[in-house]
């Protein structure tokens, strides 16, 4: 791979024995050539998240803002991780709201089940989804500045992350990406935004347009991992040009069984149970579980920093 | 030279007579667009301007006050105004050319998918607080004509709405959209 320009991002200890959720058939346990792959042997439990007190730590959620019980076990879960691991933040990519938007909306459907999150000091940023209306950008505890599309450097650790916009990405943006990219001196670049480049979705799937027009550039200025929504459903991709995706499109609304098996660039999926993911990153380590709302890790593994040469 | 000038001008009817349809249709609608845009951008300038770190009623109370500005301005602008005939003919063309291709059925499942049905439509209107929005796949986006940020294309049932994303009200509409 290195031939190419890149050292892909090496992802380990992708299977899990215990807590997978989803019935053999639809575990995809392939690796890519050139990808370091060391599955989790059988009866060991998942990849433990290291809780090192100098690390990133945060939680990734999409699609959803439905206010129903599905939303509020999950979110319960990400409460109770929280009381052992203690995230600084929580990337949204995107499905923020569904349905209304009035003021009582964004208590029922974010306030009230992330309130002890919040209370407790964990930050929020938002991408939006097809669902949400433009105007959470002003919405203070979303963290947007106002902007439909935004960057920012993570508290802790070497992790510039980059907000886009995915339902109208209007030319100005590609090219506000390319030089926020261009420019950043973070050694960790991680963009999330709501439609999926990779995706095993009935429904939806890849948004192939939109792979065109950015995966050149993720390659091109070495973004390590993506993080998108949309499909009702958990997924990791095998890595792509050396990028690890992830669809997380199960915080609220599930779409149970809704994915065509065997897709060449599917790694892991989860299709029968609501799933946030739980990250942290130390110096050239991500750690990811994926964690359902029984509280099952379903998905964990480690992600190598991209080499930058 | 004069004879020239003589022909060119001769030649002139003529070659606006074979302006292509669909161009003139399309240059008609980004008129009457910029057109609403600007209507837009003045009375949106007359409001306080929302804070980056609002609550949920600044934003509510915004979206509502532009709204009222805009339906005032705008009373007695009937069905048709933005999407022309003419312009509904050449989106139902664009549609049709779209979904010729292979991925008819999954595009028409994605617009399909938490689309909420036909409702009832009005040209001002506020677009119901309960009802949520549609997706409109990348791929039909790309062949659509352009709008500003402010605009936005939707699927209702099979009509196709333009939405001010910001007020939220319904700028203009027209059924049976989808091949």
């Amino acid at each position: 791979m290195r031939g190419r320009g890149w050292t892909a991002t090496r992802v380990l200890a992708a299977a899990l024995a215990c807590g997978c959720a989803l019935a053999p058939s639809g575990v995809r346990g392939a690796q890519q050539p050139g990808v370091a792959v060391a599955p989790t042997p059988a009866g060991q439990s998942a990849t433990t998240l290291p809780n090192r007190p100098d690390s990133l730590k945060f939680l990734v959620l999409g699609d959803f803002g439905t206010g129903d019980s599905g939303q509020y076990t999950l979110a319960k879960q990400m409460v109770d991780l929280y009381a052992r691991f203690p995230a600084q933040m929580a990337i949204l990519v995107g499905d923020n709201l569904y349905g209304s938007e009035r003021p009582q909306d964004f208590q029922k459907k974010f306030e009230q089940p992330y309130k002890p999150l919040l209370d407790a000091g964990v930050k929020f940023y938002a991408s939006l989804g097809n669902h949400d209306a433009r105007e959470q950008r002003y919405y203070k505890p979303f963290n947007m500045d106002g902007k439909l599309y935004y960057s920012f450097k993570a508290p802790k650790q070497d992790v510039r992350f980059i907000a886009l916009e995915s339902t109208y990405p209007v030319p100005e943006q590609i090219t506000w990406l390319e030089n926020e990219l261009k420019n950043a001196k973070e050694a960790w670049k991680i963009v999330f935004f709501h439609h999926p480049l990779y995706s095993s979705g009935k429904t939806h799937g890849s948004e192939l347009k939109l792979r065109d027009t950015l995966e050149p550039m993720f390659a091109k200025y070495n973004v390590s991992v993506v993080f998108t929504g949309h499909d009702h459903i958990y997924e990791r991709v095998k890595p792509q040009q050396g990028i690890v995706y992830f669809v997380a499109g199960s915080g609220g609304q599930l779409r149970k069984n809704d994915f065509v098996p065997n897709q060449p660039f599917s790694a892991k999926i989860v299709a029968d149970t609501q799933v946030f993911m739980a990250i942290e990153i130390f110096e050239k380590e991500m750690v990811f579980n994926a964690i359902a709302k029984t509280g099952k890790v379903v998905d964990s593994g480690l992600v190598l920093l991209r080499d930058s040469k | 030279m004069c004879v020239l000038a003589v022909l060119a001008l001769a030649g002139s009817p003529r070659a606006q007579d074979r302006v292509n349809p669909e161009a003139k249709a399309l240059a008609d609608f980004h008129t009457r667009v910029d057109e609403y845009y600007a209507l837009h951008k003045k009375l949106e300038a007359t409001l306080p301007k929302l804070p980056k770190d609002a609550s949920p009623q600044q934003i509510d109370r915004d979206q509502r006050s532009l709204e009222a500005l805009i339906a005032a301005e705008r009373k007695g602008v009937r069905q048709g105004a933005l999407f022309t005939p003419e312009v509904q003919r050449v989106i139902r063309d664009i549609l049709a050319r779209l979904f010729q291709g292979p991925d008819r059925a999954k595009l028409r499942n994605s617009i399909m998918d938490e689309n909420p049905g036909r409702i009832k439509l009005t040209i001002n209107g506020r677009y119901p607080d309960v009802v949520p929005l549609a997706n409109m796949p990348a791929a039909v986006l790309k062949a659509m004509p352009p709008l500003p940020e402010e605009l936005e294309y939707r699927f209702v049932g099979d009509a196709l709405i333009l939405l001010d994303a910001h007020a939220h009200i319904v700028v203009d509409y027209f059924d049976r959209v989808l091949p």
